[in-house]
């Protein structure tokens, strides 16, 4: 039995400890918002939180993510309505819509740190998450929304903080 | 003309009682299959004809439209609900949809079939869908004015609410679809005598509503085919042999996968369907044991007659071909152009070549099959129902007929879809151990066995008169013939020589409507790239390759004879004879680009300069007029910088100006990526690239600054998904040339092929 937090909850699972942190959350916990693209770290589309920070699941094995705070799509945000969520609806950013839970955790990594990325940074950081519909434009004019849209938040006063 | 367009009929309408439906079907085209050996009746007519149904209003009031088109990225599902609601006159927010199974009743009204491809979704769904919404919406309006004792004509229809002006009375949809008065019933020929709205009328097409499934691509619950889970399912992992097509298993020994915990066994394929070749997929309990378990397996391999090729060889047998003066058949034969060539003051000739591309949606190749009582059951996000479930009948041993597909959302599409090989191992692996088998295929199977854009090889050679003026074309297209493969007549067209059936879909797009009194385009199949590189149906198909052949040549006439390429263009498309109203719309929209970008206005520094180029991809028959100006700067080491596209589509009528948006952006950035980033190679009979470290699309900090011009100027909707990618290539092609001097012919551009040709 492995022990799991998975977005605020404690969940055991039975794997083997070199098993992809990827499939134990898509497979035994049946999140599957978080997808498989590559399986070496290339594409993004498996990018998950661990205490924050982004990483790849299909390159974290179930045991480097033990006694840490993992984060998928589904806990991003309570209710589907993250700063980068909504902003994603706004620009109507997916098309086929495969890439975007990786681009969205990415993306949160970032704006949880520097609310006012340049787009330099911004596709400094976002430079691995590959979208083969070539949605790129889009997801930076999202990020930029969002990071605004947090922006005018702190300055008001909301408690609305990335995760 | 392309045999598979046809003119709809047989359409026919039902209402019931409690759930009020309305719809219009389709006779099925008969499709043969002689290309596969014991399945000839696989795409047979359907079992059972039912009056099919397009969409459902609940008594709740909302509205379910049933999408027979794979949705892919291109929102068609939504834009199919669009459509409805404009003549329904329902509210965006009740508007919901949901995807087709197989059932032959949601056959493409015009193809017959559920296949997704060429951007004719829009086009041939769009008169079906508007007059199936207005059916409902002339059914729902006599049921109301009997409720209120009214005159139909005097009441108006507007946000799902049917409202009487004069007396001020008004029920909602809801209200009569409770009542369980609508009734009223529609023949074929009452369904084509409804008069649709005029333009003028439209409140709903033209708006760019939200998108119906955006939000679930948001947050996660978007269901793709990856995402099935059924109860008891087992997992399958693939070995795929190192030679792409032929090989065959000599052994398998499998001693240390049984040491893999969850192992259960490792199934060797036996394809009937020829779809795949040499593949065993190992089952297990998770599919991270079944990786396991298959990268434990050993297997002994025969490689078969493709063991040897490499992409050296398919292009030197291409060459050949090309060579003889016997081979292929004609697509477009006008005049002479061999005679004329003998009188021509200049004769120019050159040799474009692209090489093996593909497809790698996001989503890696996937299906889950379960037996179930008589039927099979298939998930799996797919662009050609039709054919698939022929396949997964086909690999089972089944009659088609007992196979039911379940359409998921597709994580891209892009044409990958369109074939069947993923079924074959999950249906075989179910049937092998008596449970329901998901099988994902690993990036590095998804790539090595990708149907993939054929490598191709173009001559084209061209003659002028002593004016300049452009008076002979011949166009030679050597490649694989991927719409061959399925095996279906109906996808063939008849050659003009009459020597048989042709594979369009390797040379649409050379039938453009420039006037040139003698041109001849000839289709020669590669049967070498054919055996060895199962080739597919890659976004734009044939005119992602034609046209670069066409329009970079069409440069290299306008430079010879000290032309501008971008006006020599406008003279060549004059509109005479069977151009007639094409040529001036691509004229135009070329005119409209150059004015975009400022071309021949802004002053650019050296090393940088812009190129054009125009299309009517992606058949004659049914073109999206597009037109790309394109921005360079070429550093003296030949590294390309793209630095801005301008792309200008006339698409007739705009369903959702956001969505076009999306789709031609996206399709010009593959275009880009096409052009510059992707290349695959054949070594030893296999794909060499596996992963995108070495296959390489374009990524957020190669894009350039990209803008689109939508035309509509209210001719028919036109398909948006793929004309521009096929426009980019020769514009950056022209404009690397414009910029440094350097005529690279071959795709994708290098930075050494520019910097040789610089020096050359």
């Amino acid at each position: 039995m492995t022990n799991l937090n998975i977005n605020g909850r404690n969940m055991s699972v039975e794997a083997a400890n070199d098993t992809p942190l990827l499939w134990v959350i898509r497979e035994q916990l049946q999140m599957t918002g978080t997808k498989f693209g590559c399986g070496a770290g290339l594409c993004g589309a498996c990018t998950v939180h661990l205490n924050g920070e982004a990483v790849r699941s299909c390159q974290t094995s179930v045991s480097d993510a033990v006694g840490k705070k993992i984060t998928t799509i589904e806990g991003l945000s309570a209710k589907g309505d993250h700063p980068l969520q909504k902003a994603w609806i706004a620009e109507q950013v997916p098309q086929c819509g495969y890439c975007q839970s990786g681009q969205i955790m990415q993306a949160a990594s970032l704006l949880s740190k520097n609310s006012n990325p340049t787009k330099e940074e911004v596709v400094a950081h976002m430079d691995g998450n590959l979208c083969r519909c070539m949605t790129y434009s889009r997801i930076q004019k999202a990020i930029m929304r969002a990071a605004a849209d947090m922006r005018t938040a702190s300055a008001t006063g909301s408690e609305r903080r990335p995760t | 003309m392309n045999t598979h367009v046809k003119t709809p009929h047989g359409i026919q309408a039902d209402l019931s009682r409690r759930s009020f439906l309305v719809g219009t079907a389709a006779t099925g085209l008969v499709l043969g299959y002689a290309a596969v050996p014991g399945i000839d009746q696989a795409l047979a007519a359907p079992s059972n004809f039912e009056p099919s149904v397009w969409y459902a209003i609940a008594p709740d009031g909302l509205v379910t439209v049933t999408c027979g088109k794979a949705d892919m990225g291109q929102h068609i599902a939504s834009t199919m609900a669009q459509i409805v609601a404009e003549e329904l006159g329902a509210s965006w927010k009740d508007m919901r949809v949901q995807l087709a199974s197989n059932d032959p009743k949601f056959n493409d009204p015009v193809l017959g079939a559920q296949i997704t491809g060429g951007s004719w979704s829009t086009m041939m769904n769009f008169d079906a869908m508007g007059r199936a919404g207005a059916a409902g919406r002339l059914a729902l309006t006599e049921a109301a004015a009997a409720a209120m004792g009214v005159p139909a004509a005097e009441l108006v229809v507007r946000d799902s609410t049917i409202s009487h002006p004069k007396s001020k009375k008004s029920m909602s949809f809801a209200d009569v679809v409770k009542s369980g008065k609508a009734t009223k019933t529609f023949t074929p020929d009452d369904l084509k005598a409804i008069k649709l709205k005029t333009p003028d009328q439209y409140t709903m097409i033209g708006v760019s509503v939200p998108q119906l499934d955006i939000p679930s691509k948001t947050n996660g619950t978007a269901k793709y085919g990856i995402d099935v889970m059924l109860p008891g399912m087992l997992y399958g992992a693939l070995v795929t042999p190192p030679v792409r097509y032929g090989a065959t298993v000599k052994s398998v020994d499998d001693s240390a996968a049984k040491k893999v915990p969850g192992f259960v066994k490792a199934v060797t394929l036996d394809d009937k369907t020829a779809t795949t070749t040499g593949w065993v997929v190992a089952v297990a309990n998770t599919y991270s044991n079944a990786r396991k378990a298959a990268d434990a397996l050993k297997i002994a391999y025969d490689g078969g007659p493709n063991a040897k090729l490499s992409s050296e060889s398919l292009q030197t047998e291409a060459r050949r071909l090309q060579a003889l003066s016997d081979s292929g058949e004609y697509f477009v034969k006008d005049g002479d152009p061999n005679a004329a060539f003998g009188t021509a003051a200049k004769v120019l000739e050159a040799e474009y070549t692209t090489s093996i591309n593909i497809h790698a949606p996001m989503e890696p190749m996937n299906a889950t099959a379960e037996f179930k009582g008589d039927i099979l059951h298939i998930y799996s996000g797919n662009q050609f129902a039709t054919r698939s479930g022929a396949i997964a009948a086909g690999a089972a041993g089944l009659d088609p007929k007992y196979v039911v597909m379940h359409q998921m959302w597709l994580g891209g599409g892009f044409g990958r879809r369109l074939d069947a090989d993923m079924m074959v191992p999950a249906v075989q692996a179910a049937k092998a151990t008596g449970k329901p088998v998901k099988v994902i295929y690993t990036r590095e199977n998804d790539m090595t066995m990708d149907f993939s854009r054929p490598l191709t090889l173009q001559k084209v050679k061209a003659g002028l008169d002593g004016d300049g003026k452009l008076v002979a074309l011949s166009h030679d297209v050597v490649s694989a013939w991927p719409t061959q493969r399925w095996g279906i007549p109906d996808f063939l067209s008849p050659s003009v020589d009459k020597k048989g059936p042709l594979d369009a879909f390797t040379v649409n797009g050379a039938d453009f409507f420039y006037t040139v009194p003698n041109h001849y385009v000839r289709a020669i199949k590669n049967e070498m790239a054919h055996n060895a590189t199962p080739s597919g149906q890659l976004r734009s198909v044939a005119p992602g390759w034609t046209f670069w052949a066409i329009e970079s040549m069409v440069d290299e006439i306008a430079h010879a004879t000290g032309k501008d390429p971008a006006l020599f263009r406008v003279e060549l498309l004059d509109g005479k004879g069977k151009n007639d109203g094409g040529a001036q719309r691509l004229r135009n929209t070329l005119l409209a680009a150059m004015g975009l970008a400022g071309y021949g206005t802004k002053k650019l520094p050296k090393g940088e300069a812009m190129g054009v180029a125009c299309v009517s991809s992606q058949e004659r028959a049914t073109a999206s007029w597009t037109a790309c100006v394109a921005h360079v700067a070429v550093a003296p080491s030949g590294e390309v910088t793209v630095k801005k596209l301008t792309v200008a589509t006339d698409v007739g009528t705009q369903v959702h100006p956001d969505n076009i948006r999306a789709q031609v952006e996206g399709a010009a950035l593959w275009g880009m990526s096409l052009a510059l980033f992707e290349k695959a190679t054949l070594k030893d009979g296999g794909i060499e690239q596996t992963n995108f470290d070495t296959y390489t699309p374009l990524r957020m900090s190669q894009m350039p600054e990209v803008t689109v011009n939508i035309i509509a100027n209210g001719e028919k909707a036109t398909g948006v998904g793929e004309p521009a990618v096929t426009v980019v290539a020769p514009a950056i092609g022209n404009a690397v040339f414009n910029a440094v001097g350097a005529r690279v012919r071959a795709l994708p551009i290098t930075a050494d092929a520019v910097k040789a040709a610089m020096k050359a």
